[in-house]
């Protein structure tokens, strides 16, 4: 099904876009040619931030933070074996599909853990990336009340996604 | 940044600089990969934004853009229509072209803005996808006797999160508001 849709939503757009008469391949052009400016705009902001995730990680310290947060983890119904992937998740996508994988071929595709791992991955999203892109190139200040508050909300997400993966 | 830093100079101080060049290139792999995608769709919404769609979708969803975010300008309601609507379809990735144009439009009159760029944030960091292809296609491939099973459970848990996310902020907000005035 969901195959279908983008595809489908195409057709009708170009199909509109001939009969309201847009240049509806000099409109694509142009569009795809500002891909390279944003590009080129939010680069160093992304850079950064993975740096600092990368040497977070090699350091060590990412896993102390595991061994700290485990237990309330676990108090919030979050077995261990997830525990680093909510954790990684904010930081990186590629890396928390990449450990994914690693759970689903740990724990077998149909087990509770990797259901649950699955859950918890996809109703989260990558806050500290989202941040950076979306405000990079701004003058705002002060966004930390709202990637607090969008992590508290990504971990509430993974706390039903134990619970549902349990009942369902 | 700085306490990893410390860390690694006791431990490994020989690791510090590889990794960090080796992290920005991929850095610079994935932007090479950002832009091919976000050519295919930023050339996609200008064609939508030049049919005068992405006006029509703005008109549909106006109010509940005006009440949950509290903003007036028509082309900030427009980017914020096509971002909402993009996450809706799991396009993360077109959805952060019409982000980003939304907080560069709201930069302007910054003091009435700031609560909606948070919550563009929020909204968009708590995930609101509808159909988690890309963990079905991993449980699946993995050999999953039931793999969509994960759809309702997701559903309910991201739609959670977004809304605690968003009822978070709107405490926040009150809570400072009050403290101004």
């Amino acid at each position: 099904m969901s195959n279908y849709i983008i595809p489908i939503l195409l057709i009708i757009l170009i199909v509109y876009g001939s009969i309201k008469k847009v240049n509806v391949y000099q409109s694509f052009c142009y569009g795809a040619k500002n891909s390279i400016s944003l590009v080129y705009n939010i680069f160093p902001y992304i850079c950064a931030i993975m740096v600092c995730v990368a040497l977070f990680r090699i350091s060590g310290l990412s896993s102390l933070l595991v061994n700290i947060l485990s237990p309330l983890f676990n108090f919030l119904g979050i077995p261990t074996q997830v525990c680093e992937l909510v954790l990684l998740r904010p930081f990186t996508g590629s890396g928390s599909v990449s450990m994914l994988e690693n759970i689903i071929s740990t724990y077998g595709a149909d087990s509770y853990i990797s259901r649950c791992a699955a859950c918890i991955l996809s109703s989260s999203e990558t806050v500290f990336y989202v941040s950076a892109v979306y405000f990079a190139d701004t003058k705002v200040k002060n966004i930390a009340p709202a990637i607090i508050i969008a992590l508290i909300g990504n971990i509430v997400g993974a706390v039903a996604s134990c619970l549902l993966c349990k009942i369902m | 940044m700085f306490l990893s830093l410390i860390t690694l100079v006791f431990s490994a101080p020989d690791l510090i600089i590889s990794t960090m060049i080796s992290e920005s290139k991929n850095v610079v792999s994935l932007c090479i990969n950002l832009i091919a995608i976000y050519a295919v769709w930023m050339g996609i919404l200008e064609i939508v934004e030049r049919t005068g769609l992405s006006e029509k979708l703005a008109k549909l969803l106006h109010k509940p853009i005006k009440k949950l975010f509290k903003i007036e300008d028509k082309e900030q309601i427009k980017y914020v229509a096509l971002n909402l609507s993009a996450n809706f379809l799991g396009l993360g990735n077109a959805a952060t072209p019409s982000g980003i144009k939304a907080i560069k439009s709201m930069q302007a009159n910054l003091k009435q803005t700031k609560f909606a760029m948070l919550m563009l944030l929020v909204i968009n960091s708590t995930s609101i996808q509808l159909l988690p292809t890309t963990a079905i296609g991993l449980l699946a491939s993995a050999g999953s006797t039931n793999s969509s099973s994960i759809i309702l459970p997701t559903l309910i848990a991201t739609t959670l999160s977004t809304i605690c996310g968003v009822f978070l902020l709107l405490i926040y907000n009150k809570f400072k508001k009050s403290k101004y005035e």
